[in-house]
């Protein structure tokens, strides 16, 4: 069901104010978009200081990242033919590569994400990532750069910010781990594994759901690395191992607390047959690729990469009950919106 | 009546039930009582219509039967009732995939799907409908989207029965055809009552390893020319073109992880997954279940709505009998189409391990014979038939038939999967 904002809740939930005005000159929403362009400005800081060159995302594109979980694409019009908005800039970061050796970019998103995620507290059909691709870094290697990168934008607006805490009332005790500790790591099977002893039923072939995700960041007190998804649940463009074939060189990061996943990456494929091969195992007609697939032929860089969810990775250090809530004009999926 | 023909295939017949309805399961009543009737020999008969029903004399199940009523049981007795790829049916019946080809017209389409509603059996949607014909949203008119057909199947559906599935082929994927449908608001009413299913197209029995195949005008090919290949088969100065899908590539690997992604990416829907009658089809329907497929159709090479060339027509891909013999009988769920109208053949195909027949031709033709009724007539028949010959064997469910109901009995045959040559017969 399409949902007018007039209706103050959906589900139970808080949905964000009809007026936008309302929520741009709420206090809260104005804390924590400071918090916000404090921790942009300290990712910048951190990336840019580590070698980082960053590169203006696309908006519109012949193709985009397939994605998965069930959204949908939005279609442009160009000139007669059909574009794609970016659901998230996959491609075109493994093409920077060809120009700098490291790059990010502060990339907008659209997905049309499923009806049913507008209760999760974690979707938004319009949202943002802290894009980051390095050439030729391994999944440890880049799992590093993504838990410094982490560490800093928190270390800096705990720093900077005590007031912002205060007036939204997170105590900022909840990230010594996160400041001193090594994230965690689990794999896939062995998340699987627990949520089962849990009592949560979860496809073992599949991305752990929702439920789940909450289910096993509630039961940690920092952040931690889901590795080794099966193939089946996640995009072409996530290298399978080598030696266990199946199993995807890739990772999730979450963050304590229930509030869910705060970034996926991966070692990526690179290899034109095995791109092409994968294509086909996620269901992609490869033709629509040309542009992409002609840069593969040709040689791109082996990579490893992650995108980190703004919207979420703020909901987290704001302590806010939804996502919307750190975005300025927040879109839920099916919610007509401003 | 719109014209529409078709070849090899009992028209008449159909024509005649869509009409008369369950009455046409019997000789004409004229001539009751003044004509002396027997076996007629069958035009056009494949290797499943030469199979013969085999009634048993002794019949423990119709015992118990009898325990279970206190008298003796009939043929209105039996409960036709069938899950078909986790959707409750009220027959083991659905309505097959038309297609995007002119020879399904829309209002034959439309009425198919209101009757099919009526009828409470599942409905596909077939490929290629969406990037043709469009979705129904942001301001197409045409009624015959897949929203249209969604929308006209659900007037008269009754709650807790049928379902849609949604057929998606590799040039579809272009369209997001599944994805269009899984976020969509019309289609919560299905997602919410755990009506959906997604069909994954790997192949069709008129063309086995060939894509879709469809002949536009050039103004219709011109506005599709960037999804689809077409050729100058009619020359260079025909009004018409030949429109070429790509069939799609797949190995035991592509089908393994398609499987497993539709199962991530749609967790609330049903998966389905349609072959063409392919010599390994026993191994990819092995696959596809072990995947996690809800069902698996077998298309036989029998024909259907889209455009294929003669060749292949006449001399490509498996007879459905001897698919469902390599098959064998299993416990998961199989999905016969092809030549499906009537209730013997439709028994024979359940007796080899299928859980359900859909009907294409046939309720376009019978529609086509009478928009309002004709595909509930050909349907009240072939109920009929089938509680007639379901009950002639002693069983009062079609679940229950099982390879011995029929003649000859099919040997398993070597080209199925050695570990999966008939581990469970149907309890029967």
């Amino acid at each position: 069901m399409t949902t007018t904002a007039d209706a103050p809740t959906t589900r139970g939930l808080l949905l964000p104010p009809a007026d936008p005005r309302q929520h741009l000159t709420s206090p809260t929403t104005r804390t924590v978009l400071r918090l916000q362009q404090h921790m942009l400005a300290a990712a910048r800081e951190y990336l840019t200081g580590a070698g980082f060159a960053e590169m203006m995302p696309p908006i519109i594109g012949p193709v985009t990242d397939p994605g998965g979980r069930g959204s949908k694409q939005v279609d442009v019009d160009f000139y007669g033919h059909k574009y794609k908005l970016m659901t998230s800039a996959i491609l075109y970061k493994q093409a920077s590569l060809l120009a700098f050796p490291k790059i990010f970019c502060i990339a907008p998103n659209v997905r049309l994400e499923p009806l049913e995620t507008a209760n999760t507290s974690r979707h938004l059909a319009e949202f943002h990532q802290i894009d980051v691709e390095m050439a030729g870094a391994s999944r440890d290697q880049i799992t590093a750069v993504l838990e410094e990168l982490v560490r800093h934008i928190v270390s800096r607006v705990v720093t900077d910010l005590p007031a912002e805490f205060a007036e939204l009332g997170r105590d900022t005790s909840v990230f010594t781990a996160l400041l001193n500790q090594a994230f965690g790591r689990r794999t896939h099977a062995e998340a699987v594994s627990e949520l089962i002893g849990l009592g949560h039923p979860q496809n073992p072939d599949a991305e752990i759901d929702w439920e789940g995700e909450a289910l096993l960041s509630s039961r940690s007190a920092q952040p931690f690395f889901v590795t080794d998804y099966p193939k089946g649940s996640r995009g072409f463009y996530d290298r399978e191992s080598a030696q266990d074939p199946g199993v995807l060189r890739n990772f999730d990061l979450l963050a304590p607390e229930g509030y869910g996943e705060l970034c996926s990456g991966s070692e990526r494929e690179y290899d034109y047959a095995r791109i092409v091969t994968r294509m086909r195992e996620t269901g992609e007609n490869p033709a629509k690729y040309g542009w992409y697939l002609k840069l593969v032929r040709e040689g791109i860089p082996a990579s490893a990469g992650f995108g980190i969810g703004v919207e979420r990775f703020t909901r987290y250090l704001a302590g806010l009950d939804g996502a919307w809530q750190a975005n300025a004009f927040p879109k839920l999926p099916g919610v007509v919106s401003p | 009546m719109t014209g529409l023909r078709t070849r090899g295939f009992p028209e008449r017949a159909v024509r005649e039930r869509a009409r008369l309805g369950a009455a046409a399961a019997f000789p004409a009543d004229a001539h009751y009582g003044h004509t002396l009737f027997g076996a007629e020999a069958t035009a056009d008969a494949d290797q499943l219509d030469q199979l013969r029903i085999t009634p048993p004399v002794f019949m423990p199940q119709r015992l118990e039967k009898l325990i279970e009523l206190g008298r003796e049981p009939l043929h209105t007795d039996v409960a036709l009732g069938t899950v078909i790829g986790g959707l409750r049916s009220a027959l083991p019946l659905y309505l097959s995939a038309f297609g995007s080809t002119r020879a399904a017209g829309t209002d034959q389409v439309l009425a198919a799907s209101r009757q099919a509603g009526r009828l409470g059996i599942p409905m596909v949607i077939g490929e290629n409908i969406v990037p043709m014909s469009g979705y129904g949203r942001g301001g197409e008119q045409t009624r015959r989207t897949a929203l249209g057909r969604i929308a006209a199947y659900l007037t008269e559906l009754p709650d807790g029965l049928g379902g849609v599935a949604v057929q998606q082929s590799t040039e579809d994927a272009d369209a997001e055809v599944w994805n269009l449908v899984y976020s969509d608001p019309a289609a919560q009413p299905l997602l919410e009552s755990g009506r959906l299913a997604f069909e994954l197209k790997v192949g069709q029995g008129a063309k086995p390893g060939l894509g879709g195949m469809t002949v536009l005008d050039r103004t219709a090919a011109a506005r599709v020319d960037e999804q689809f290949a077409l050729d100058e088969v009619f020359g260079p100065d025909a009004d018409r073109v030949l429109r070429c899908s790509s069939p799609g590539t797949f190995t035991e690997e592509i089908l393994r992880q398609q499987i497993r992604l539709m199962r991530n990416n749609y967790p609330r829907v049903k998966v389905w997954v349609k072959l063409h009658p392919g010599r390994d089809v026993a191994l990819a329907a092995d696959i596809a279940w072990t995947a996690g497929a809800d069902a698996v159709t077998v298309d036989g090479a029998e024909g259907g709505t889209g455009w294929a060339p003669v060749a292949t027509l006449a001399h490509s891909g498996l007879p459905l009998g001897e698919c469902l013999a390599r098959i064998g009988p299993r416990a998961d769920c199989l999905l016969t189409s092809g030549r499906f109208w009537e209730g013997s053949r439709v028994v024979k195909s359940l007796a080899l391990g299928a859980t359900a027949a859909g009907l294409g031709r046939a309720a376009l033709l019978a529609t086509d014979e009478d928009p309002e009724a004709g595909l509930t007539r050909l349907v009240e028949c072939l109920a009929l038939e089938l509680r007639l010959l379901i009950s002639s064997l002693g069983k009062y469910t079609p679940a229950a038939l099982g390879p011995e109901d029929v003649w000859p009995t099919p040997a398993p045959s070597a080209a199925a999967p050695a570990h999966r040559i008939p581990e469970v017969l149907h309890h029967g």
